[in-house]
């Protein structure tokens, strides 16, 4: 046998991925499990029949497939009426507008922390960008009050006596 | 299973820079008609919908555990998916290998960011795999068969131990019934690295087997 560079867990793993194929066509053709591979691992291929015969697909309500397909086909026609006249009074729901102007790509590589639609991103900047701007208008509006307010007679009088007491100390 | 469909393509339809000028067979997707036309009228979605709701939702409640999340994320991941259809390529490369340019593993790289999505929000509450194991055995179609609902009430629990993405692969390959190279679309990873995935979960699933069984 030709060298392939393989480590005996690659070649397993291939193997199985045999056998699983074989499964899968012998279960698409209708004749129940494989036949047997002598050259898998024969836990292996236990595994791989006791995972077949147990791991079933799960079908939703027959209540949810039909409400979902009534939002689906409403959601089809608001992404069709903008086109056609009196459409904008409809519009797609908001997480379809989305993806269909190409703000989310919904099928992105992302690893699970990762947020599908930016919701942890977008309240912190906009967040920061309030906070940011409420902090100035704040600030603009206190040096502004601060130079029209009018002075008192007792402050103008406290602040002249500290400038003569300064220019006095200043020659003395 | 997906299986590939080929067509020959002609010099004319290859790129300026495409090497290939020779007529040559590609991958093409089942669901190429279906897309079609609903690119054309979003309505038609709904076949690809009906064709895809059990596999989605299937996918989503081995991944969470609950009907109603399982529901949500189908939900989210139909939406999402009518709305970025136009974006969907078919990406017939020899090297993707058979079924990997498919309208699924689009489908289900959306569902699968849409289970993230719903995790991340539900980290905090504990996930009952074996609650969801009931469930499953449940909706088989030998409700009464007490022997095969304790066998896939097992087999799930069996899996839920397992790492993460070991468990998806496992999903992706029993439940839905995908080929390595749609497993490795759906997970953004190369096919050696799904078969050893594959590999591994087995093994895992062999020894917790083990006492119970050989």
């Amino acid at each position: 046998m030709a060298d392939t560079g393989n480590t005996e867990p690659e070649i397993e793993a291939l193997l199985v991925d045999r056998y699983l194929e074989s499964i899968l066509l012998a279960r698409e053709r209708g004749f129940g499990l494989a036949g047997h591979d002598p050259s898998l691992d024969p836990e292996l291929r236990a595994a791989s029949d006791w995972l077949t015969a147990g791991l079933v697909r799960v079908h939703p309500s027959f209540r949810f497939e039909e409400r979902l397909a009534r939002r689906l086909a409403d959601a089809a026609a608001a992404m069709r009426l903008p086109v056609a006249a009196g459409g904008e009074t409809s519009s797609p729901p908001p997480v379809i507008a989305r993806a269909a102007a190409g703000e989310l790509d919904p099928a992105r590589d992302m690893n699970d922390e990762a947020d599908l639609f930016g919701h942890r991103a977008r309240p912190l900047l906009i967040g920061g960008a309030l906070t940011s701007a409420a902090v100035s208008l704040a600030g603009a509006a206190f040096v502004a009050w601060r130079l029209s307010r009018p002075v008192h007679p007792m402050v103008r009088a406290i602040r002249a006596a500290h400038e003569r007491a300064g220019h006095q100390g200043g020659l003395a | 299973m997906a299986r590939p469909v080929f067509r020959k393509v002609k010099a004319e339809e290859a790129g300026p820079n495409d090497r290939r000028h020779e007529r040559r067979l590609v991958h093409l997707d089942r669901d190429r008609p279906l897309v079609e036309a609903a690119l054309r009228d979003p309505a038609a979605f709904d076949a690809l919908y009906r064709k895809y709701l059990a596999q989605v939702y299937s996918y989503a409640y081995y991944e969470l555990g609950s009907h109603h999340d399982a529901e949500d994320a189908a939900e989210r991941t139909f939406l999402l998916a009518l709305g970025a259809l136009d974006r969907f390529e078919e990406r017939a490369l020899p090297h993707d290998g058979d079924g990997a340019s498919t309208f699924r593993v689009w489908l289900f790289r959306i569902a699968r960011n849409v289970v993230a999505n719903i995790r991340r929000g539900q980290r905090r509450h504990p996930v009952a795999p074996i609650e969801a194991a009931a469930g499953v055995a449940d909706r088989t179609d030998v409700e009464d068969d007490v022997s095969a609902r304790h066998e896939a009430s097992a087999a799930w629990a069996a899996v839920a131990r397992l790492p993460v993405e070991r468990r998806r692969a496992l999903v992706l390959r029993f439940v839905e019934e995908m080929s390595t190279a749609e497993i490795a679309g759906v997970l953004g990873r190369s096919e050696g690295a799904v078969r050893v995935l594959i590999h591994r979960g087995l093994r895992a699933v062999a020894r917790d087997l083990g006492g119970r069984r050989w």
